[in-house]
């Protein structure tokens, strides 16, 4: 293969501007703006059905957009055919063509680009051998492991040398190892090619190890923007916070309010936000903690609450510990596994205010840890 | 443990495995017996299935006083082979044969073309008033064939074509039983397998040909296969639409043989045998193509 590189050209290598796309009164895609910089692996997560497949095929011009502009490679590509987008496609289940072995599937797209044979050849065998394919040229799709079809797939989108490849959730008819194989070997590709990838998962570990960024979507829209340590400790609304995370961050909801120490959290617990959080104003609220941050502390601490252990899940080396806190607050603690709770017992937490977050009443992120300011 | 207890422990054991033996052996002959029934079941069924087909054959191989015998001769011997002679010299059967041919070869493979890109377009491409369409196609399988004879041959007939092969050929074009099935089966093809095709920058024309072509041959075949036999043994529409010597096709020629004076059984019975070589043929050769490899492989496991 030719060598690839990651050009220091900051023009985006995709850019949409107000993408909307609509089947009929629904709306799937609603009015999207985002530009991926060259050679940047940009995950684009959300639950099914929040239109981040949608997105994909807009790209890649499989589906017509209703409104806005789509540009890749600087040009404007709405009126583009698929193939001359210069993007590549891995679908999710894997579209090989079942009568063609592996070498035609391979080198199609170059046949059908009016590629000499002879380069096509070369270029599919680098190709194969970059995927540990070699063996496999001569054998039809469906005698091939699922693992391998995958990997047949990767290969039909690489040979093309494409601008960039837009994956739609390539993974998730693997079983779940063969998944954490394909992951790290995905990413080791990426880094290898340095190609331009939009990724799209319903799975945030998926989303979370692979991506450079993470574009949250739900119900068509981006809900968020950032790098996935961005996105976990700074979300930007109650979405963000619940989606991303196992078990999902805590939200309790309540009202801030003028106390003696501060503003003050009024809720199923009392809890003086004091200094550090600029954005906060008095009204409705919901707090967040993720369950990774509370601590479970002695009935005498200072800011102890009381709380009763309902379930207690062992997830290996952690217990996730169900509780109700303060008689009415259902809130899940992930514990060390060795503090040994069980279903009924009385314990009391603590709820550190620097790991804090609050949202405003619409549910938009409005101070915590890390916040945007 | 006693010698005694030990023995009656032993006693006990050989027991329970002379049961085990008698019930294997209940067992084996209850599956006989089914098999047996099976195997019976099968054979009737064989048996009334052939038997006309024997008997056709056996009067096909007799002359005329032996076809009259009773009991019948269910092996003659010598086979007398006059009627075959007789067909070929007396009748204009090879002519009827050619016809036969040449207009099912022709109806058949310009259906599957046309059935096949019909059906592409009904499954997989969005355009105004594909339901409508759809829907007529459906209607118009409900309307019985002999209904559709006598509007149907003024048609040709104002169009000039009676008597000529165009009036064989072009009206089991308008057949939409093929589209429909052809339909079916281009549906069941995942969508995926196009998007791709469109990326690697293949054109609808393409995608049909290169992509869903090859993956539907099963369907093809069988489709074909229809497709001839019904052309291969339709009647009323080819005797109504040609009178012409040059056109009778060959169940037209083979009813007229009874025509002329009175009925030769031998010499219709050896027409009609001859006349399911064709047929017989082409089943022996596209036995293998219903084997086609299949989809699988293009899905998930």
């Amino acid at each position: 293969m030719t060598e690839l590189h990651v050009s220091a050209n900051p023009d985006p290598a995709i850019e949409l501007i107000e993408v909307s796309k609509h089947y009929g009164k629904a709306e799937a895609v609603k009015a999207v703006d985002l530009a991926i910089a060259p050679g940047e692996f940009i995950a684009l997560l959300g639950p099914s059905g929040c239109g981040k497949s949608t997105l994909l095929k807009l790209i890649a011009g499989l589906e017509e957009l209703t409104d806005g502009e789509i540009y890749v490679g600087g040009k404007l590509a709405n009126y583009l055919k698929p193939s001359a987008r210069n993007v590549a496609m891995v679908f999710q289940n894997y579209a090989l063509y079942p009568h063609m072995t592996v070498r035609e599937n391979v080198g199609f797209p170059l046949k059908m680009g009016g590629v000499p044979g002879e380069q096509v050849k070369a270029r599919v065998e680098a190709a194969a051998n970059l995927l540990q394919l070699s063996a496999q040229l001569e054998r039809f799709p469906d005698e091939l492991s699922g693992g391998q079809r995958q990997r047949v797939a990767l290969g039909r989108a690489i040979v093309r040398e494409p601008l960039a490849f837009l994956m739609d959730e390539p993974l998730s008819n693997l079983d779940a190892l063969l998944r954490v194989e394909m992951r790290t070997e995905l990413l080791r590709l990426h880094k290898r090619v340095g190609r331009t990838t939009i990724y799209v998962t319903h799975d945030q570990i998926e989303a979370m190890t692979m991506a450079d960024r993470i574009v949250l979507m739900n119900k068509g829209e981006i809900q968020q923007i950032g790098s996935p340590s961005e996105i976990y400790e700074a979300p930007a609304n109650t979405f963000v916070a619940k989606f991303v995370g196992s078990p999902p961050m805590n939200l309790v909801e309540g009202r801030v309010e003028h106390g003696s120490g501060g503003l003050t959290f009024h809720g199923a617990m009392r809890l003086v936000a004091g200094k550090g959080f600029a954005g906060l104003s008095t009204g409705q609220a919901t707090l967040g903690v993720r369950p990774e941050h509370i601590e479970i502390v002695a009935a005498s601490h200072p800011d102890a609450i009381a709380a009763r252990v309902d379930l207690v899940e062992r997830v290996g080396s952690d217990s996730n510990v169900l509780m109700i806190v303060a008689g009415q607050a259902p809130m899940i603690a992930s514990v060390d596994a060795a503090a040994a709770l069980r279903e009924g017992d009385d314990i009391h937490i603590r709820i550190p205010p620097e790991h804090v977050h609050f949202f405003d009443a619409a549910g938009r992120r409005v101070a915590g840890k890390g916040a945007l300011q | 443990m006693s010698v005694m207890a030990e023995q009656s422990a032993v006693a006990g054991r050989q027991s329970v495995k002379r049961l085990a033996v008698d019930h294997a052996r209940i067992r084996l002959r209850k599956r006989r017996l089914h098999e047996l029934a099976r195997h019976l079941a099968l054979g009737l069924i064989t048996f009334l299935l052939v038997a006309p087909f024997y008997y056709v054959l056996l009067a096909s191989l007799k002359d005329s006083n032996a076809i009259f015998q009773y009991p019948p001769d269910l092996v003659p011997w010598p086979p007398y082979w006059g009627n075959y002679a007789n067909v070929l010299s007396h009748t204009n059967f090879l002519r009827w044969m050619f016809n036969t041919l040449f207009v099912a070869t022709t109806v058949t493979v310009l259906k599957v073309f046309l059935d096949s890109m019909a059906g592409y377009a009904l499954a997989k491409i969005d355009f105004t008033g594909r339901k409508a369409v759809f829907l007529l196609m459906l209607t118009l399988l409900m309307v019985p064939g002999g209904a559709l004879v006598v509007p149907l041959w003024s048609l040709v007939h104002s169009f000039g074509l009676i008597n000529t092969y165009f009036a064989l050929i072009l009206p089991p074009l308008a057949n939409p039983l093929g589209a429909i099935l052809m339909r079916q089966f281009i549906l069941g093809l995942p969508r995926d397998l196009e998007n791709a095709a469109r990326l690697d920058g293949l054109n609808e024309f393409q995608i049909y040909w290169r992509i869903v072509l090859p993956l539907i041959k099963p369907a093809l075949v069988v489709l074909a296969v229809i497709l001839f036999t019904d052309q291969f043994m339709s009647f009323i529409w080819p005797l109504i639409a040609t009178t012409s010597d040059d056109l009778i096709v060959l169940t037209v020629g083979v009813a007229s043989l009874r025509a002329h004076g009175g009925v030769d059984y031998g010499l219709w019975s050896a027409s009609a045998v001859m006349s399911l070589v064709p047929i017989a043929i082409l089943f022996f050769i596209l036995q293998r193509q219903f084997l086609a490899r299949s989809l699988a492989g293009a899905l998930k496991q």
